[in-house]
């Protein structure tokens, strides 16, 4: 049965139910509800004209929404109003404006300068023309990723001036001035053997040891600001106090950490707020296609005539899932229970995959940490030497790619619609990237501390794997220094030897093999999962190697002119509209999640694995926290109470149940909002029902 | 001058301009120069007097330089017709044509919509308070409601204060350069009315269309033309 509006066409009385005929309109515009548009018509005086005469014409509605403005608590230029009225509107504030209490001319002035101050600060971003640039070209879904891609630049920039102010300068300037240092921590318990610690090459240096170096953070760059190892345990006195190293060195760790997690929180609660995730926004896929799919901000040329054609491959799209839909629905038990076992299959098959993935990466990292202990690197030769040293980074980075190409195949396989086909690659690309990281971690740790067997042979003395890692926090922060610096290699390697030569084989090749290739497609997605990756080996990082966030700020800066190189050379804007907001949202949730991974080693590392003995500001500490604990020891006994207390159970207990309950109430409360608005919806339905009914029974009785 | 005279200047002005060949890329470069170059700023105070850049700061979302700049852009499109000065307030109304070949809105589908809402006649021909009125809608910094308002008068071809079929119909044709075949044109307008329409009525009034975009994620940044 066709809805009851598309029966307009029709002439004469129908032999519907409801008795519907479609009254005459203009008993409709005479109703209430028509008169509070806020204006109509478009017909307004020049200059000062319609101030001699009085009233403009369209003042009788205008009243309406004069009278709901309350003076002056909606600013003149948000009214929808044309220019020469709110000239008018204004000459008659300014008239009433002397009468105006000085608090109220000083309220007007502070809103006039905090106007002025946020359009000032709009202007100070930094990189605005290019993001505006590319806006204009490609739309905003490819802005997005250089939007996050800033904000990480920006969120670097912040995390390396803390680690640089509260570790790496003073440091530098304590060594510098040859200021007194007096050494804390026992090292008289300890065993020798742990405290042998010499990474710098003796002898006879082939050149190209210096290069290995260099890429891999050893050598002559460990005992560097860089790395962990390279710090005193040791208290410097300065100015009147005593700069503890140690504490500083934890705190501002644990600082940098907080910081980025309220940043991004707060990142995130803004973009939410915007895009405003109430009800299943799926819902209105097509009026938000229809309304806000054109973007107004495209150059002319090429860019609308790419959008045209998306939104016309997106409406079509849209409408055969819609059909597809339909027959699965209509699908038979038997073939139901088909697809569900092939479903099941491929389920397995892909963790199958994962599984295959991660013990590649355990057993490269396991053998590239033996390989490196065994020989010396100048017996291996350059090139091999490398190719050892990075081995669970080329199997990393390989899987990151490989998996992923293979998952898109099976989900094709798996016949779900288009939409959820997209989210679910997504969801398992994610994990892949995120776990393969763990799976590294793990691998290390297991070297370090034998397998977590503190009665094994070679962990017994030192309570670590002393002869393999006599520093296992340099160790951990090489491990990450060299992801970063293979993943800028990637980058380049990709960028002269795949997406360059595709550009030149599409605008230059021969015919069929440009149309079988095809130009390089800017994909919003694998992007960002990239950028969320390298942020996840920053965070884990950090603690055992200070300038990591510096590093990787100056990558970021290198990313964001390359990509934005490649995309104008290379790329061609992407088939489907990329929905900025809703997943710009979804990438700083999968950024918290790189946050959470990267908080569990750190947390492990610093409660309960031991210090190495030989290097680093820990040394002859039980456990890296302990220095807290001596610090706090230090204070005043009413602060020593009060961290006490707040540090233990009975107080994290309530704490965790207290913030339970909060979050169980404001699901309960979200839930009864929908059903709310759910039987408002059906409310409204069932008055216009009423309106169309009753203006019908009016006249036929007239 | 009489109004014939000035509209005839304004055509031929107009044929002038169009004797530059115009290829794609041709406006892409003028756009991207737009975004770049700053013209060189004239005096403030031979323009408009003080009190008149109050009102314009006040009654839109520019600042002092953006409304200067606006008003070069203005100018620009027919330096014959606009005078350098507004201080005696002359009444100088610029053909659609010309509003339409500005590259921020040669390519846009909805450009004469756009400029039959903003103008004081309905037909496109805007003085420079429209001018001003419609980038400042369509600036970064309106609201969301106010521009959910102006859209609906955009979309709403036959000016009756709803949003019916048709309309729809014009509309979905415009986005997709009447690619798509009739029935999916069809198909699309019936589930944007079935997913829009609160009151059951077929078609779509103001409250439905701003309850509708207030709820859709991109239309701030969609519904934005950067000047």
């Amino acid at each position: 049965m066709e809805p009851r509006w598309a029966q307009t066409g029709r002439d004469g009385p129908d032999d519907d139910d409801w008795g519907q005929q479609q009254p005459p309109s203009s008993l409709f515009l005479q109703l209430p509800s028509n008169a509070t548009l806020r204006f109509r018509g478009n017909v307004a005086k020049a200059w000062g004209a319609a101030l001699d005469e009085g009233e403009p014409p369209g003042a009788p509605q205008e009243r309406d929404g004069e009278g709901a403005r309350e003076q002056e608590s909606v600013p003149l230029k948000q009214l929808p109003l044309c220019m020469a009225e709110k000239r008018i509107l204004r000459l008659r504030e300014q008239r009433v404006a002397w009468k105006r209490s000085r608090w109220e001319q000083w309220q007007v002035g502070m809103r006039h300068l905090w106007g002025q101050v946020r359009g000032a600060l709009l202007y100070a971003q930094v990189w605005r023309g290019s993001l505006h640039r590319i806006e204009g070209h490609f739309g905003t879904g490819i802005q997005s990723y250089f939007n996050f891609l800033r904000f990480l630049v920006l969120l670097n920039l912040g995390g390396a001036l803390l680690m640089v102010g509260f570790v790496v300068a003073p440091n530098a300037a304590f060594e510098g001035l040859q200021l007194n240092q007096t050494q804390r921590g026992q090292n008289s318990m300890v065993n020798r053997s742990c405290l042998q610690y010499d990474p710098t090459e003796r002898g006879l240096v082939s050149y190209f040891t210096y290069l290995m170096d260099l890429l891999s953070g050893t050598g002559f760059m460990e005992l560097t600001h860089l790395f962990y190892g390279y710090y005193q345990n040791s208290a410097v006195d300065f100015v009147g106090f005593s700069y503890n190293i140690p504490l500083a060195y934890l705190l501002s760790v644990l600082g940098y950490f907080s910081v980025c997690l309220l940043w991004i929180v707060h990142r995130a609660v803004h973009l939410l707020k915007r895009s405003l995730v109430g009800e299943n926004w799926e819902l209105s896929t097509y009026s938000h296609k229809v309304f806000a799919g054109w973007d107004f901000c495209l150059a002319p040329g090429t860019a609308a005539a790419m959008k045209h054609n998306s939104l016309r491959y997106e409406l079509r799209m849209d409408l055969e899932e819609q059909t597809l839909r339909r027959l699965m629905a209509q699908r038979s038990p038997g073939q139901r229970l088909a697809l569900f076992s092939l479903r099941g299959a491929l389920n397995l098959l892909v963790l199958g995959l994962l599984g295959a993935a991660f013990y590649g990466v355990y057993r490269a990292t396991e053998y590239s940490q033996r390989a490196q202990q065994d020989t010396s690197p100048g017996q291996q030769g350059l090139v091999l030497g490398l190719l050892v040293a990075y081995l669970p980074s080329i199997v990393i980075t390989a899987a990151n790619q490989l998996v992923p190409l293979a998952f898109g195949l099976l989900v094709r396989l798996e016949r779900y619609p288009l939409s959820l086909e997209i989210r679910l690659t997504l969801l398992r690309t994610v994990f892949l990237r995120l776990s393969s990281l763990l799976v590294l971690l793990f691998s290390l740790w297991t070297q370090i501390t034998c397998h977590g067997d503190p009665a094994a042979d070679s962990c017994r003395i030192c309570h670590y794997n002393h002869q393999q890692h006599p520093c296992w926090e340099t160790s951990v922060g090489q491990e990450m220094y060299k992801l970063l610096v293979f993943d800028l290699l990637v980058l380049l390697l990709v960028l002269l030897l795949v997406e360059f030569p595709r550009k030149l084989l599409v605008t230059h090749g021969p015919a069929p093999l440009a149309r079988l290739l095809g130009q390089q497609e800017f994909l919003v997605p694998p992007n960002v999962l990239d950028l969320v990756y390298s942020q996840t080996v920053c965070w884990v990082g950090t603690a055992f190697s200070p300038l990591l966030p510096l590093l990787h700020a100056a990558k970021f800066i290198l990313f964001f002119y390359l990509k934005k190189l490649t995309l104008f050379s290379n790329c061609r804007p992407a088939d489907r509209t990329f929905r900025a907001s809703i997943s710009s949202f979804f990438f700083l949730l999968v950024l918290l999640l790189g946050l959470a991974i990267a908080w569990v080693p750190l947390l492990y590392s610093v409660f309960v694995l031991q210090p190495s003995q030989a290097c680093g500001p820990f040394r002859g500490e039980p456990t890296m926290w302990s220095t807290l604990w001596v610090a706090i020891d230090t204070l005043p006994l009413v602060a020593r109470e009060f961290l006490q207390f707040v540090g233990s159970l009975a107080f994290a207990v309530p704490l965790f149940l207290l913030l339970c309950i909060l979050m169980f109430y404001l699901m309960a409360l979200d839930h009864s909002y929908s059903c709310l608005v759910k039987e408002l919806k059906g409310q409204l339905r069932l008055e216009g029902q009423d309106k169309v009914f009753l203006v019908t029974q009016i006249t036929e009785l007239s | 001058m009489l109004k014939e005279e000035r509209e005839f200047l304004a055509v031929f002005n107009f044929s002038y301009l169009n004797i530059q060949p115009s290829c794609k890329d041709k406006g892409k470069e003028q756009w991207d120069k737009n975004q770049d170059s700053e013209t060189e700023m004239g005096n403030k105070q031979t323009i408009f007097t003080p009190e008149q850049l109050d009102a314009y700061q006040d009654c839109t979302f520019f600042t002092r330089k953006e409304i200067l700049r606006l008003f070069y852009r203005y100018r620009d499109l027919a330096p014959q017709l606009v005078p350098l000065s507004y201080i005696n307030k002359p009444d100088v109304k610029l053909p659609y044509e010309l509003i339409g070949s500005m590259a921020e809105l040669k390519d846009n589908p909805f450009r004469q919509r756009i400029a039959e809402v903003f103008s004081e006649d309905g037909e496109g021909n805007m003085t420079l308070d429209d001018f001003l009125d419609m980038f400042s809608v369509l600036s970064e910094m309106a609201p969301r409601d106010l521009k959910a308002y102006y859209a609906f008068k955009i979309y709403d071809f036959n000016n009756d204060d709803y949003i019916c079929k048709s309309d729809l119909e014009k509309t979905v044709n415009k986005l997709t350069r009447n690619e798509l075949t009739p029935e999916e044109v069809s198909l699309v307008c019936d589930k944007v009315i079935d997913e829009a329409d609160q009151d059951n009525d077929g078609k779509l009034s103001v409250e439905d269309f701003q309850h509708m975009i207030v709820r859709a994620p991109d239309f701030l940044s969609t519904f934005h033309i950067r000047i």
